[in-house]
C-alpha cells in the first residue's frame, strides 16, 4: 500500500520565472493558530488514586492532584519519589488493576478513557502481576 | 477457519457470515499488515568508530507500517558489523545504548509502530517547510542512528526485545479495556497464544498474527439495529441464521481505542462511542468536527429547499486539515467502529495523524 504525502499537490504554481513559492495561505494560517490553540496545555489536574497490591507499602497519603498534561512516566517517578524508592528497585503500576499503560500516555487521556468515581486508580507493586 | 477475517465457531458448524464484509474487512487488514515505509538508517559521522569504511554507513530498509524499531536492530547492527566498523574498533560498542533520532532532533521511541513513527514524521515536516513536490515517490524516513549516551527519559524503554514486546502485550490490553471495560480477552489468552501474536509482529507473518488477534479484535460487521439515513449499511438479512445483535462486534464497544497524533504533538484520547445518540454509527467526521473542530469544522446544514433550489446541498466548509491512517488520508463517512478493527494497528489502537493542507 503506498505511503501517500499527505500535503496538498496545488501548492507550487509554475510561472514565467519557474516555481515561486506562494505565500502562506489564509486557509493555512487559520490551521497553524489552530495547532498552537491545540498545543497549548492543559492546566487542570486530575486526581490520582495510589492503591498497594500485595506486599507493596501503603502510603500515608493515597490521594495526589497531578497535573493533567503529565505522562504517566512522571506519575512513576513522583510514586517513586512518595514511597523513597531508588531507580533500581522494582516498581509495577497498572491502571484499574488492568494494564500497564504506555509511558507517555498522558494523565488526562488515561482519565478521560479509564477514570472511574472522578479519579485515576493507579496500582503499584513490587511484582509484576497483570503484565 | 478463516484466517482473514474475525469469526465465532460456537461449536459446531460455519457461523453465519456477510460474505461483503468478511471480504471487506480481510481486505482492508490485509492492505494494512502489508503496508511498508522506507527507511534510511545513517550513522552519526561523529561516532563512527575509528577505521570504519565511511560513505557506505548508510543502511536503507523497506519495513513493515508494524513492525517496531527494537525488531530491525539485528539487522541495522549486522550491516554495520560486517560492511562498515572495524572489527576491533567494533568490538566496545554496546547494543544497548544504541538509538535513533530524526534529522530534525525528534528521538525515535522503541515502543511507536514504525508506521506511525513515519506517518507522524512526514506530517511535521509538511507543516513546517516546502510542499512536497506533487507525485514524488515516499520519502524515505531518515534516521541518525547514535552509538551511544541514549536519552532514557525520553525514550522510556530500553532497547531490547522483550522491553518492546512488554509494551506491545500492555496496548493490546490497553485496546481491550478501553473497548469492554475489561482485559479479559487479553489476559484469557494462553502463553502460547500470547507469545504467538508477537511472534506473528516478528516475522511479520499475517496468518499467525491473526491467528490470536481474531479473538481479541471485534467482528466488523455491522450491527443490525436500524441506522436512520445510512441505507449504505443496512444488509440483507441472512438466510440461514437468526439476526442477532453481535455483542462482541465492533458496534458493540463502549469505545474504539483511538489517538490522534497533531503536528508535533499533543497526543489525543477521547470516547469513542461506536453509534452516536440517534443509533447512527459515529463516523470520523463526526468525531474530528466535535473534538477538533478548529481543524475540522462542522459542516452547516444546507438551506431549506426553495423553488429555484429544491435539492440544496450544504455549504462547502474549508478544508483545512487531514485525517491520516496507514498512510492514506482517510474519508471523513468512514466509520470509527469499522476503522478500530480494520484499519487499526497490531496493537489494536487506531491512530490518526493529523496533517494541515497547505493549499
Amino acid at each position: 500500500m503506498a505511503s501517500v504525502i499527505g500535503a496538498s499537490e496545488a501548492a507550487s504554481r509554475p510561472s514565467a520565472v519557474g516555481f515561486i513559492r506562494p505565500e502562506r495561505s489564509e486557509q493555512f494560517e487559520e490551521a497553524s493558530k489552530a495547532l498552537e490553540n491545540y498545543k497549548k496545555k492543559d492546566p487542570s489536574k486530575v486526581v490520582v488514586r495510589f492503591k498497594a497490591v500485595g506486599n507493596a507499602p501503603i502510603m500515608k497519603q493515597n490521594f495526589y492532584k497531578i497535573t493533567s498534561s503529565n505522562r504517566f512516566q512522571a506519575v512513576i517517578q513522583f510514586l517513586r519519589k512518595e514511597l523513597g524508592w531508588q531507580a533500581g528497585e522494582p516498581l509495577f503500576t497498572y491502571i484499574n488493576l488492568s494494564f500497564s499503560p504506555a509511558p507517555d500516555d498522558t494523565v488526562a487521556n488515561l482519565f478521560k478513557a479509564c477514570g472511574t468515581d472522578g479519579h485515576l486508580i493507579v496500582n503499584y507493586s513490587t511484582t509484576q502481576a497483570w503484565g | 477457519m478463516s484466517a482473514y477475517g474475525t469469526t465465532r465457531q460456537p461449536g459446531g458448524g460455519p457461523p453465519p457470515k456477510d460474505k461483503i464484509t468478511d471480504y471487506h474487512t480481510a481486505l482492508f487488514r490485509r492492505l494494512a499488515w502489508e503496508g511498508t515505509v522506507p527507511v534510511e538508517i545513517r550513522v552519526d559521522p561523529k561516532e563512527l568508530p575509528a577505521n570504519s569504511d565511511r560513505g557506505l554507513e548508510c543502511y536503507y530498509l523497506q519495513a513493515p507500517r508494524v513492525t517496531y524499531l527494537p525488531l530491525l536492530m539485528a539487522e541495522i547492527r549486522r550491516f554495520l558489523m560486517d560492511v562498515v566498523f572495524d572489527e576491533a574498533a567494533a568490538s566496545s560498542l554496546k547494543e544497548e545504548d544504541w538509538w535513533f533520532e530524526t534529522e530534525e532532533g525528534a528521538i525515535a521511541k522503541w515502543h511507536w509502530p514504525l508506521g506511525l513513527i513515519y506517518d507522524n514524521h512526514t506530517i511535521s515536516m509538511s507543516v513546517k517547510g516546502p510542499p512536497p513536490t506533487p507525485n514524488a515517490t515516499a520519502t524515505p524516513l531518515r534516521l541518525i542512528l547514535h552509538l551511544a549516551s541514549p536519552p532514557t527519559e525520553k525514550l522510556m524503554l530500553s532497547p531490547s526485545q522483550e522491553a518492546c514486546k512488554q509494551a506491545f502485550m500492555g496496548q493490546l490490553k490497553e485496546a481491550d479495556f478501553i473497548r469492554w471495560g475489561s482485559t479479559k480477552r487479553v489476559t484469557g489468552l494462553r502463553k502460547l497464544e500470547q507469545d504467538g501474536i508477537w511472534e506473528g509482529i516478528k516475522d511479520h507473518n499475517f496468518d499467525d498474527y491473526w491467528k490470536v488477534a481474531s479473538k481479541v479484535t471485534p467482528s466488523a460487521a455491522a450491527s443490525n439495529a436500524p441506522s436512520p439515513g445510512s441505507s449504505a449499511h443496512t444488509r440483507p438479512p441472512s438466510n440461514d441464521a437468526p439476526s442477532t445483535f453481535d455483542r462482541d462486534g465492533a458496534y458493540s464497544v463502549r469505545s474504539v481505542p483511538v489517538r490522534i497524533y497533531l503536528p508535533d504533538g499533543p497526543i489525543l484520547q477521547e470516547v469513542v462511542p461506536p453509534l452516536l445518540d440517534d443509533g447512527s454509527p459515529n463516523t470520523l467526521y463526526h468525531f474530528l468536527s466535535t473534538h477538533l473542530s478548529m481543524l475540522f469544522p462542522p459542516r452547516p446544514p444546507a438551506p431549506p429547499p426553495s423553488r429555484a433550489k429544491p435539492n440544496p446541498q450544504p455549504p462547502a466548509v474549508p478544508q483545512l486539515a487531514y485525517a491520516m491512517i496507514q498512510g492514506v488520508i482517510a474519508p471523513q463517512e468512514a466509520e470509527m467502529a469499522w476503522l478500530g478493527v480494520c484499519m487499526a494497528g497490531a496493537d489494536g489502537w487506531l491512530s490518526i495523524c493529523v496533517g494541515i493542507n497547505r493549499g
